[in-house]
């Protein structure tokens, strides 16, 4: 668990603190996104974490230690690390660049190239065709999944993670987000992740920070309280005027009680679809029900507009507007 | 054809030769001493690295020469005076170099080796110095260049070196000494720069060849 209690910082010579009196708890196993508009203190508060910034007041814990306890090198060999730019060591090779901290914590080479040859696989590139490559070989995608591999070779309990899908475009930045939550189901890391993109927040995180300018917290909720019941005018234009269609995006068809099967000739939803997709599929068609079928085409009852109605009730304000 | 190899076959010849080389080798160790870690000293401020770049930029527009007779006056006759002289010489290109390669070495690539808990001490070795090395090696290439050229000049001021040889030529109106010793000289020059040629790319880490190509295409 990692524990904010009442940081801020302030930079010399300016009057303002960056980030102001936070104290909130990010869960062991959990994603926590820091979000917010630009200058809003989310990398500093990051970067406080492994003390690549010093607090001006209040303390940081890990798992009920304070980060001061060790040294900051000492410290950031046992927290994972990955940016927006990714920064592979443009001499290194692929092994090399992942077997940074491996080394530094002086692991024996047959454990070091054993760890990089199953961190491949875990990102989706194969050991054979890239561990002696070089960054500058990989397209975007590619290396900022080696930056993500780089960042779990010491199998570090807290990763920090500053934009870490943001120098690609769209599409691979889903296909990433995507395989993250994946290898994030099977490694259960605490994670802080920067981003200024509520839909990516929305998406990665189990808890979401959101920070307005200044450094202060406004928010810190799961997504489906955030966009339920925003707390504050803040809250609510960052996380858009759409917040409860973003709300039906986190569920699942599966995820609701279905109707009885029912008659032919209706749409067939695919039971995976988000909710916010089967609305839109249920008004293009311009129809009140589907027909919500499995991977294997087997009916599993159906799905009104009446239902996903009923669902977001919790945002009734939103219909308002 | 007969007269030039005489010249080589001078006993003065090969200990101009000597000294020459001596001059050389001894004034770029020197210098490389001075320049490189005064470049490491300041990579950590940008501003300091700018203001360095630009006072060797200054030094490196004094012709040699000039150099040679502000030494004279204050530090006299000889080799030692000599080598003075070159050594400020060498310094300029490989200062300029070093910290601009140093300056050069992405941020990003900083603050990830910080991140992951490199030290101070191996963010420099480990990082910045192979990223900055093929630039680091093109200054001391031109510093080299220009310091096996300019020994030459220590004649005037009692150093030595093949220049001697050429002012010999001078004197006795000879033209195989005067050739002999500037052909000389113009071979030592070629040589330098062939062999540091040679150990810059020695020094490029494969992975920055690489990525030079693919940004080239």
């Amino acid at each position: 668990m990692i524990e904010f209690r009442g940081v801020s910082k302030t930079y010399p010579g300016s009057s303002r603190p960056v980030v102001n009196d936070l104290s909130f708890e990010v869960f062991d196993g959990e994603i926590c996104v820091l979000v917010g508009p630009s200058g809003c203190g989310k990398t500093t508060s990051m970067r406080m974490v492994n003390r690549l910034i010093e607090p001006s007041a209040g303390e940081i814990l890990i798992d009920g230690e304070p980060n001061t306890a060790m040294s900051g090198t000492k410290l950031r060999r046992h927290i994972g690390y990955a940016i927006q730019q990714i920064g592979l060591f443009p001499h290194r090779t692929i092994a090399d660049n992942i077997a940074t901290v491996p080394q530094l914590l002086e692991w024996d080479k047959g454990r070091i190239s054993a760890r990089v040859e199953e961190l491949l696989n875990l990102v989706g590139l194969d050991p054979d065709q890239y561990r002696d490559r070089y960054p500058a070989e990989l397209s975007g995608g590619q290396q900022q999944r080696v930056g993500v591999a780089r960042a779990l070779a010491a199998d570090p309990p807290v990763m920090l993670m500053d934009e870490p899908f943001g120098a690609v475009d769209p599409i691979n930045r889903h296909r990433l987000q995507d395989e993250f939550l994946r290898i994030q189901g099977e490694i259960k890391k605490t994670i802080i992740f920067v981003t200024h993109d509520i839909d990516e927040a929305i998406k990665m995180g189990d808890r979401i920070a959101i920070l307005q300018e200044g450094g202060i917290l406004a928010q810190y909720d799961t997504p489906e309280n955030i966009l339920a019941s925003p707390n504050s005018e803040f809250v609510s234009s960052f996380v858009g005027a759409d917040r409860v269609l973003k709300r039906l995006s986190l569920l699942r068809v599966s995820d609701v009680e279905l109707g009885p099967p029912n008659g032919d000739g209706l749409p067939r939803l695919s039971e995976r679809m988000n909710l916010k997709d089967a609305l839109s599929e249920l008004i293009g068609a311009g129809v009140e029900r589907g027909s919500v079928v499995s991977d294997k085409d087997a009916v599993r009852g159906t799905l009104s507009i009446e239902t996903i109605q009923r669902l977001s009730h919790g945002a009734e304000q939103a219909r308002g507007e | 054809m007969n007269s030039l190899l005489e010249v080589f076959q001078r006993p003065d010849f090969l200990s101009q030769l000597v000294v020459h080389v001596e001059l050389s080798v001894v004034a770029l160790l020197i210098g490389v001493a001075i320049a490189l870690p005064a470049a490491i000293a300041v990579s950590r401020s940008p501003l300091a690295s700018t203001i360095v770049i630009n006072i060797a930029n200054t030094g490196r527009a004094v012709p040699s020469l000039a150099i040679l007779a502000l030494v004279f006056p204050l530090l006299g006759f000889g080799f030692a005076p000599s080598l003075v002289a070159l050594v400020l010489l060498a310094i300029p290109p490989i200062l300029i170099n070093a910290s601009t390669g140093l300056m050069q070495v992405s941020p990003q690539v900083i603050d990830a080796a910080r991140g992951m808990g490199l030290s101070d001490g191996q963010i420099l070795g480990r990082i910045k110095l192979p990223i900055a090395a093929p630039v680091i090696f093109a200054g001391i290439r031109t510093s080299a260049v220009q310091v096996v050229a300019s020994a030459t000049l220590a004649t005037f001021i009692g150093g030595g070196g093949l220049g001697e040889l050429i002012v010999l030529g001078f004197q006795r109106n000879d033209l195989a000494i005067q050739i002999g010793g500037s052909l000389t000289v113009a071979m030592l020059a070629i040589i330098t720069e062939v062999s540091f040629g040679a150990l810059e790319r020695t020094f490029t880490p494969k992975g920055l060849r690489i990525a030079r190509k693919h940004r080239g295409k």
